[in-house]
């Protein structure tokens, strides 16, 4: 069993999958000769044929336009957008036509389709190379959206989002594309979409994250452990349809909660959880649910992107300040 | 001062900047011949001419696009939406341009800009014509976002945001278009943005909502009198960003319990912001949990069945009794 990063978890999901099923294709700009902008095709073309792998103009609404047309008509695509902060070009598809399509036919089609974008800040990119967009599509129902924040679970929720009858919005947190390795199968396996992971038992406080801030949260709880504080750290991974349940077992049990997101606060999925979780566990909670977010602002550009983003002090200062409370 | 309904007195709003500040200019499908769509912009075009009122082809990524431009060479654009269900193709042009202009050239240029559509459901439109869809603005850095809730407020309210130097949303909620008239002071006037309005007061519970929905928590307000003997007080957020969350916490703070009612899904809705943001900063003043009256988490359905998908009376009230009765 091989040791993949996530992005080599990523292009074997698709490998994998264009194996077993060959209405899987793979579209969009330079996922072809190139192997994409951040090698997550590297090398499908070379196995599957360009009409397999189809390298596309740019142009973002095209591209998920035709995946569109293509999953209605039969075929499995898996569009990529090179950014989750180019996909607003192609907002219109996505909310207006995909996201509808067997509510729309009333059920005669469906749209099995991805769009993969990898997301998030980290690695000092320009402009609209950075957002932390889930919102945008967690909130429009018949969307799917996941977020994996390791390898094994990028490959298994990625096969499984293929496979899924319905639109997934697939958004892969690209600063731990390559931070570290660990075993994933070589066959075709699922993590399903729609169950969140406790990551790490803990009776104190339960913290809540996805993508790369869950990596953020493990440390975090670390931390925590030192000021003899048992944190559970569940790892959401899908956020629509989320899990509810897994979330209000644990803060039933722990009464305590912080959430932690990239993006920023107002109407990040934070605050819908925050809302959930209270609602749901009122009479549990001996302290309100801390969020620990980006700012309400645009994610700014190169070093400053360190104090955007929480980083594990700062999910460390909040569990503090919620069990203290 | 003679009565108006909200379309005629968002109408009249450009009618009077329009008069006061030669460098507002009005485009959008259909809002010069034909006078817009829900008749918004009707006489504009024969008061200031088609340079400034200024009839577009079919394309809001354009109308947006040709805004945001106007506006950072020194015009004050407002753009009308023919329905806001129409404002995802010009969603790029909104949240990586528009929104960010001033942040992306530190403040050497800033898109004084209003992007006005009809919103919300109740008319039996088609497809597309009645989502409610303000959480995309809301969560977008860079942009206010806007939806009054009568007459007289959207007057003020658009004034205001005309004047304003960033980009506003103002999503004017069409079912109450012409559902009531109150007076609407001639001339200009304006209803600051940022601050919500608290509409009825009371010491029980408050009940947070906007737009159309707000008529409907006005008139459960009065249900809630009758027959629990409930003073409920009703809070109208009219501006949801940036959201004024002093005036929600201070009547929290009185009554310790909230409903907050919206029309749009639930997931990710307005209310759940408000609601994580009460939960947060005012939980030892709660004596029960936020409660949220919305729509589902479906796409909103046709015609006839709409009435089920949007919060009415009789659910704002179950919503009470469950707060109440926590």
């Amino acid at each position: 069993m091989a040791k993949l990063t996530l992005v080599e978890a990523v292009n074997d999901a698709l490998k994998t999958e264009m194996r077993e099923d060959d209405r899987v294709v793979i579209l969009g700009e330079d996922v072809g000769v190139d192997g994409g902008v951040f090698r997550a095709t590297l090398e499908l073309i070379d196995e599957f044929g360009e009409a397999r792998v189809i390298d596309t103009p740019l142009a973002e609404s095209g591209i998920v336009g035709t995946a569109l047309g293509m999953a209605i008509y039969g075929l499995r695509p898996v569009g990529e957008i090179q950014f989750s902060g180019f996909m607003p070009p192609a907002y219109d598809q996505i909310i207006s036509h995909i996201a509808r399509i067997r509510w729309r036919s009333r059920g005669r089609y469906e749209a099995p389709m991805v769009i993969r974008a990898p997301y998030g800040g980290g690695i000092r990119s320009p402009e609209h190379h950075a957002e932390s967009p889930e919102t945008y599509y967690a909130h429009i129902p018949g969307l799917k959206v996941v977020i994996p924040s390791s390898p094994y679970d990028a490959k298994g929720l990625l096969v499984s989002a293929i496979r899924d009858p319905d639109p997934v919005v697939f958004l892969e947190p690209k600063k731990i594309y390559r931070a570290f390795r660990e075993e994933v199968p070589e066959e075709a396996y699922t993590v399903p979409l729609g169950e969140a992971q406790v990551t790490r038992e803990g009776s104190d406080l339960t913290l809540v994250s996805w993508g790369y801030v869950h990596r953020v949260a493990l440390e975090a709880a670390e931390m925590a452990e030192s000021d003899g504080i048992d944190v559970e750290v569940i790892d959401l991974r899908t956020l629509n349809p989320p899990d509810h349940a897994t979330v209000v077992d644990s803060v039933a049990k722990t009464g305590y909660s912080v959430i932690a997101q990239e993006a920023h606060s107002v109407s990040g999925f934070g605050s819908e959880l925050a809302a959930v979780i209270s609602e749901a566990t009122f009479f549990s909670l001996k302290a309100p649910i801390e969020r620990v977010t980006g700012f309400d602002v645009t994610i700014p550009l190169g070093a400053k992107e360190d104090l955007y983003i929480p980083d594990a002090e700062r999910v460390h200062r909040a569990i503090r300040r919620t069990v203290n409370f | 001062m003679p009565p108006k309904n909200l379309v005629q007195a968002v109408n009249e709003a450009m009618m009077v900047e329009m008069g006061l500040d030669e460098d507002v200019v009005v485009m959008g499908e259909d809002v010069g011949v034909d006078g817009g769509v829900f008749r918004a912009t009707l006489g504009l075009i024969e008061e200031y001419g088609p340079e400034r009122v200024i009839d577009t082809p079919l394309a809001e990524s354009g109308i947006l696009g040709t805004a945001i431009g106007m506006a950072a060479y020194g015009l004050r654009p407002v753009a009308e939406m023919q329905f806001s269900g129409f404002m995802t193709p010009g969603f790029d042009q909104l949240v990586s341009h528009a929104a960010r202009i001033r942040w992306r050239s530190r403040g050497r240029f800033s898109a004084s800009l209003v992007l006005r559509a009809p919103y919300g459901g109740g008319i039996h439109a088609l497809e597309h014509h009645s989502e409610s869809q303000e959480t995309i603005y809301i969560h977008t850095p860079g942009v206010k976002m806007v939806i009054p809730s009568s007459p007289y407020d959207a007057k003020g309210l658009l004034i205001s945001a005309i004047r304003d130097p960033d980009p506003v949303v103002f999503l004017e909620p069409k079912k109450i278009y012409r559902a009531f008239r109150e007076e609407v002071p001639d001339g200009d006037y304006t209803v600051p943005l940022g601050q919500c309005n608290v509409s009825r007061e009371g010491s029980d519970l408050t009940l947070v909502s906007w737009g159309y929905v707000h008529r409907l928590c006005l008139e459960a307000a009065e249900e809630a009198q009758e027959k629990e003997g409930l003073d409920v007080e009703v809070v109208d957020v009219r501006t949801l960003s940036p959201l004024d969350f002093a005036t929600i916490a201070e009547s929290v703070k009185k009554t310790g319990r909230v409903v907050v009612a919206q029309e749009a899904p639930q997931t990710l809705g307005f209310a759940s912001e408000i609601s994580a943001r009460i939960m947060e900063e005012l939980i030892l003043h709660l004596e029960s949990p936020v409660i949220r009256v919305t729509g589902f988490d479906t796409a909103m359905p046709y015609h006839s069945m709409e009435h089920y998908y949007m919060p009415d009376v009789g659910r704002v009230m179950r919503g009470i009794r469950k707060a109440v009765n926590f």
